[in-house]
């Protein structure tokens, strides 16, 4: 049995190309709908733990999977805005306790949250050094952000325009790095949390400016009046918000009619949250609220869905490559009948050289196996930083 | 199918990330049990909310001695220490300034003149400016000194005790109790507050700073504010001022926030006003508490009345 063996795996050796296209082939055959089932299912759960932990979200009509996805996961879309008065009427209702979200700008490629205090109370988001915001410019970065922006405590981090040409829009503010938080394995990681008003300073909802009173204010005023005093564009607004000029930062108008994203509402028990969805149900509303539980059930079921066009795909290249395996090894024979005569003149009989051809075929098997449970397992270890690297960038 | 390769993207990216999530299910409980830590921004409703909550409450009102809550900005720590707060009283109407600026739980705000905003006193003289998109608008404020008018210090407490029923109801009737008997007490200085200022009879008095908006106006008083302060002597261009003011408006008191100087009493008498003493409280006297600061004022008053 031995002599066999060691036949098998010379002859496999000595071919190390066809050997390895033969492995490489039924390797990713076991492999994609393996690593694909992996992937699907612990998305499914990952997905399902942050929507569960989410009891109602509140916001514009519109897409509710953009909705979640933007408030949820921090995605790139800007579902449609609401007002701000939402989250105050939730408190007034004394059925929830309203979470605003902003969630619109970004710092290179980590999303800005404006959100209030209470959130981090609500994600139990720990510090892993310095304090919680605390006035308006400040921010407080998520474990991954502060490596990613390679800040700490003390330094400072800008918001980006929302496009390259956004010259006469919204500035970038440059806002005080407080406090990092612990890792939490959550898209909050990732996320740079500012208070919803630092959010409206820098859509310029509110500012800062140099007394225009003042003599040194003088170009930028057009005219003076007993009612007051009007100045054009050229009067100097703050970029940053410190100690000496926050006195100076004000908001314009009712807030209740400033941008939210969404705000998550948090019941005050079962029947409450049950009351508060039913506020929403008149078709006249401006707003809705959602379970963020059904939308990403749903959007599982979309993925599931693909995930089966994908595996019965794989299925067929499965088929396809087993028959060429064969169609390999049948042509093979033909190519090694002098070996297997040589085999029979010294005294190798049919058993042995079937037995010999079996090996082969068991020792291909073995090899594509356990290379695609390593890979199964690195997916499963590795692959949000694979994805992230060579994907997503 | 907008998101659509970008969802899967996200969904694998998301599940492969190695530990499982440690979220929890979340809850909007504040501890229903325990000592209630309550913040305030001024005096009068630290000592309104200690009245109604007793000994089930710690109330906390930072602000250091001698220093003007109004105008007083608290530094991050002490932010700090109001964000931990169950409940978090404001007076509104533009008081504490830097509440506006600071990241406070939104949902343990209480704006105790909220639901009075149609009686708040808006100040004129405001500087209107144009720039950017928004267009015309202006800083325009709001006469905060709310508490000197009892009747909407009332309702200030009321909505104190609102919101301390609404964080542990369990504790309603013991409240409403308490609140009985300010209420009472607040009620009886109001009324003592009206007679002394009827006795006043409509002569022409004057305010050393302009923060009696709301007691002139509840209490009837014709007044007239001017911007001196009580530990200062003022300039010889104030003197002249006040009797420019006085031609028209012939005042034989003025109300002071706390003890002029002697020099300026002496100086005023001379030109027949007598100095009276009636401290807002916006910060916790060395002595006695909102009411005997109340009484203090209402004495002075009807000692005035009787010269």
């Amino acid at each position: 049995m031995k002599g066999i063996f060691y036949l098998a795996w010379r002859y496999l050796a000595y071919n190390r190309w066809k050997t390895s296209i033969l492995v490489g082939s039924i390797m990713l055959i076991i492999y994609l709908p393996v690593g694909l089932n992996v992937v699907v299912e612990e998305s499914g759960e990952h997905l399902m733990a942050r929507a569960e932990a989410t009891p109602l979200l509140v916001g514009a009509k519109g897409s509710p999977l953009e909705l979640v996805l933007n408030s949820l996961y921090f995605s790139l879309e800007t579902p449609e805005l609401m007002d701000y008065a939402a989250a105050t009427s939730i408190i007034e209702s004394g059925l929830a306790e309203p979470i605003p979200l902003y969630v619109r700008f970004r710092s290179r490629e980590q999303p800005i949250v404006g959100t209030s205090i209470e959130y981090f109370g609500f994600r139990d988001l720990q510090l892993a050094s310095g304090r919680m915001p605390a006035l308006l410019g400040e921010c407080v970065l998520g474990a991954a952000a502060a490596e990613t922006l390679g800040v700490t405590v003390g330094d400072s981090v800008v918001s980006s325009p929302e496009t390259a040409f956004d010259l006469a829009g919204i500035y970038p503010l440059k806002m005080s790095v407080v406090g990092v938080l612990a890792p939490n394995f959550t898209p909050d990681d990732d996320a740079i949390f500012i208070d919803v008003k630092t959010a409206w300073v820098i859509e310029g909802l509110g500012h800062g400016h140099q007394d225009l009173a003042r003599p040194e204010a003088a170009a930028a005023v057009l005219r003076r009046s007993k009612d007051g005093i009007v100045a054009n564009a050229s009067v100097v607004q703050f970029n940053q918000i410190t100690e000496s000029n926050i006195d100076t930062f004000h908001f314009h108008g009712d807030l209740g009619g400033y941008p939210l994203t969404a705000v998550v509402a948090v019941p005050n028990d079962q029947k409450s949250g049950v009351i508060l969805m039913g506020r929403y149900v008149d078709g006249e509303a401006r707003n809705q609220i959602i379970r963020p539980n059904d939308v990403v059930d749903d959007l599982l079921d979309t993925i599931l869905t693909i995930q089966q066009f994908i595996v019965a795909a794989v299925i067929i290249v499965a088929i396809a490559t087993i028959a060429t395996a064969a169609l390999v090894f049948l042509l093979s024979l033909r190519l090694r009948r002098s070996e297997i005569e040589t085999i029979g003149k010294i005294g190798g009989g049919r058993w042995h050289v079937a037995s010999m051809l079996l090996t082969e075929i068991i020792i291909v098997l073995i090899l594509s196996s356990s290379l695609a449970l390593g890979l199964t397992v690195l997916t499963w270890r590795y692959g949000s930083t694979i994805i992230e690297r060579f994907v997503l960038s | 199918m907008r998101a659509g390769f970008g969802l899967l993207l996200m969904s694998m990216l998301l599940a492969c990330t190695p530990e499982s999530s440690r979220e929890s299910a979340p809850t909007s409980e504040t501890a229903s049990s325990g000592i209630l830590n309550i913040y305030t921004v001024n005096y009068p409703l630290a000592y309104m909310a200690q009245r109604i909550v007793g000994s089930t409450g710690d109330v906390s009102f930072p602000t250091p001695p001698d220093v003007d809550p109004a105008t007083w900005s608290p530094g991050p720590e002490t932010i700090i220490d109001y964000q931990q707060a169950d409940l978090i009283l404001l007076n509104g109407a533009g008081y504490a300034a830097w509440v506006a600026n600071a990241s406070l739980p939104r949902s343990r705000l209480v704006d105790t003149t909220a639901g009075i905003a149609d009686r708040l006193i808006p100040i004129e003289s405001s500087v209107t400016h144009s720039h950017g998109p928004t267009g015309d608008h202006s800083h325009s404020g709001t006469a905060f000194t709310t508490w000197l008018d009892l009747e909407i210090a009332l309702e200030q407490a009321r909505a104190v005790l609102d919101a301390l029923v609404r964080a542990r109801p369990e504790q309603e009737e013991e409240f409403r109790r308490a609140f009985a008997t300010l209420e009472a007490e607040l009620q009886d200085a109001d009324a003592q507050l009206i007679a002394a200022a009827r006795k006043l009879n409509n002569q022409p008095v004057l305010f050393s700073h302009p923060v009696y908006q709301y007691f002139a106006r509840r209490y009837e008083l014709n007044g007239y504010a001017v911007h001196w302060e009580p530990d200062e002597l003022p300039e010889d261009a104030l003197w002249v001022q006040l009797k420019a003011v006085l031609r028209e408006h012939p005042a034989k008191i003025m109300i002071w926030e706390s003890d002029p100087l002697p020099e300026t009493r002496q100086r005023l008498l001379k030109l027949g006003i007598e100095s009276v003493v009636l401290q807002p409280g916006g910060n916790k006297p060395p002595e006695g508490d909102l009411l005997d600061l109340f009484r203090a004022g209402i004495s002075a008053i009807e000692g005035a009345t009787k010269i």
